[in-house]
């Protein structure tokens, strides 16, 4: 089988700015110098088609950034991403736009997928029979229980046909029946042989339908294995946590969390090595951008300095003196 | 340059996605309206009614300019105008506002921008081709100099692409840019020759008004609907509005291209 997705030395870290203006030095200038949290730290995994995946993990252990990479949302910091087909991501604030209304946002995102009017029309009965919403579907989607939403989210994600499926917590806030729905939906998929990733802090639920679990521990991969090796694990992990005391809690966490704005433990090669390749590129880059910048701004000045005659300096003298 | 050419590729390879998200957002903008479309005249209308009356009527007291009356100089001026002005507030913004839509799919953020532009250029060809008529209606007819209109129109175009690209760049990261760019729009109005006859200043202030490139336009636009000179007579001024707006667009999409990746971290 042909991996779908590979991930090799993967990390993401974010900016942490102390001040708004420090925004502003980024713009102007090219350092980087600012306090980095490693919110994703040296991930490599491979992931083939007709396999479903499941992720756990704590709250800010990195789940929601893994998703958002694997979608192509945001760019890694290091190390290299290869996936083969489209991605759809389907979270819980799924993209919509609260002041139009159901009907308004299947079209709206169909579109903004690239599909075409009849396309659209086509798929349109499709979408509006699986949410099974009722005669919300005119309403303003500001007007919808959280349940709606995701209901709404996923009908339109799962028509556009996507290849990987990304399913961010969406499930959560859905009722059995629902969730049953998505998940016969998701086993079709499944037999397709695309290949579909689940974000649930539901155990049941990822026992149930992954083949493999992958559990993220702050921004580390802990275990990457068959679902009910990890998921053991990940539960006596849960018990001996939730067994010590608030302040032990709470060193723990401190300490984890400190490892992540250092980004220490990051295997050298890792981060270190894109490192001294990239930045002769991107002088290279900035300074023939500053060259021809100068040379447009000259041309510019020069343009500026006919229409005011040829002699601008003394044009400008009749005025003042 | 391969900045440019990379952003230029982009809208040309995502043209029927840009037509039929600006078409799809033209017609939900009016929709709690109960005069829909209606109001995309109505508004203007309005507003050039307002200004002729205070400037044209109140201030002018009805005189022309030079051979033509004020009311046919005025709306040459201000149809491109109400254009112009509310594109380059709302395409400044255009990223903000969809950065939440967007962030969660893979889409062209770049097309952003030129989807307000398209979806603007709805009612300004309709607001066009009414000024014609009532030119055409008034004997003012300029015959073969409005050959010279699509080239204005590409002008328009391109600046007003560079402008919204650079600016919806900018304002995404820091927001005091579109609170500025609301305000400089506001004032630019009395500083293009819209509302009165900016050519009755000393030559010196009229080239440093002419510094701004949308003076070039709504010269252009005038000349065009009016008659009167080619845009090739002016070779210094046409020279100098082609580098602005090239530096414009080079900077634009430099920075668009660095920071876009960054869009959602920013927010």
């Amino acid at each position: 089988m042909r991996p779908k997705i590979v991930f090799s030395n993967v990390s993401k870290s974010f900016n942490l700015y102390k001040k708004q203006s420090d925004k502003l030095l980024e713009i102007i200038s090219f350092k980087d110098n600012k306090e980095n949290f490693y919110a994703l730290n040296n991930l490599s995994f491979e992931i083939f088609e007709g396999e479903a995946i499941g992720i756990v993990g704590l709250n800010g252990s990195g789940k929601s950034t893994l998703s958002n990479l694997l979608a192509q949302i945001i760019p890694a910091t290091s190390g290299s991403i290869d996936i083969n087909g489209e991605t759809s991501l389907i979270a819980i604030s799924a993209g919509l736009n609260n002041q139009l209304t159901g009907l308004e946002n299947i079209e709206l995102k169909c579109l903004m997928h690239g599909l075409k009017k009849q396309e659209v029309q086509r798929l349109m009965a499709d979408i509006i029979e699986f949410a099974d919403i009722g005669k919300f579907i005119n309403q303003p989607v500001k007007n919808y229980s959280s349940g709606m939403k995701s209901r709404l989210g996923f009908a339109i994600s799962i028509h556009t046909n996507p290849d990987i499926l990304i399913v961010d917590e969406a499930l959560s806030v859905g009722d059995q029946t629902f969730y049953e729905k998505c998940l016969n939906k998701m086993n079709e998929f499944k037999s397709q042989g695309k290949t579909i990733i689940f974000i649930s802090h539901s155990h049941s639920q990822i026992k149930e339908f992954c083949d493999r679990v992958m559990w993220i521990h702050f921004g580390r991969l802990e275990k990457f294995d068959k679902s009910d090796e990890v998921l053991q694990d990940y539960n006596k992990f849960i018990n001996w946590f939730n067994s010590l005391t608030e302040i032990e809690k709470k060193n723990y966490r401190k300490q984890m969390l400190e490892d992540q704005y250092k980004g220490e433990n990051v295997s050298n090669h890792s981060i270190r090595r894109p490192t001294p390749r990239k930045p002769p590129v991107k002088k290279q880059g900035d300074i023939l951008f500053t060259f021809q910048c100068v040379l447009l701004v000259l041309a510019v000045l020069v343009s500026a300095s006919f229409m005011f005659g040829a002699n601008p300096v003394l044009g400008i003298e009749k005025y003042f003196l | 340059m391969n900045f440019v050419w990379q952003i230029l590729k982009e809208q040309f390879s995502n043209l029927n996605l840009i037509f039929r998200l600006s078409m799809f957002q033209e017609k939900s903008r009016y929709n709690m309206h109960y005069l829909g479309a209606f109001w995309q005249i109505l508004n203007p209308v309005i507003q050039i009614g307002i200004y002729w009356f205070i400037f044209g009527f109140g201030i002018r007291g009805g005189s022309s300019v030079g051979e033509t009356p004020f009311f046919l100089w005025f709306i040459c001026g201000i149809v491109p105008w109400f254009f112009i002005s509310p594109t380059i507030t709302q395409g400044s913004n255009s990223v903000y506002s969809k950065i939440n839509l967007v962030s969660k799919m893979k889409f062209p953020v770049s097309v952003l921008p030129t989807i307000k532009i398209v979806e603007n250029s709805f009612s300004f060809i309709a607001m066009m081709i009414i000024t014609v008529m009532i030119l055409v209606l008034n004997g003012y007819f300029s015959g073969i100099y409005l050959l010279q209109l699509p080239y204005f129109l590409l002008c328009l175009y391109i600046l007003l692409y560079s402008l919204t690209l650079l600016l919806s760049t900018l304002t995404t990261i820091i927001r005091d840019i579109q609170t500025m760019v609301q305000s400089i729009m506001r004032m630019m109005m009395y500083a293009l020759p819209i509302l009165w006859n900016v050519e009755s200043l000393p030559a010196f202030f009229v080239n440093l008004l002419q510094l701004n490139p949308l003076y070039y336009i709504i010269d252009g636009f005038r000349n065009s609907l009016l008659g009167g000179e080619w845009f090739f007579y002016d070779l210094d001024y046409t020279l100098y509005f082609w580098f602005i707006t090239l530096l414009i667009l080079f900077i634009g999409s430099r920075y668009h291209l660095k920071f876009r990746h960054k869009f959602v971290d920013y927010i």
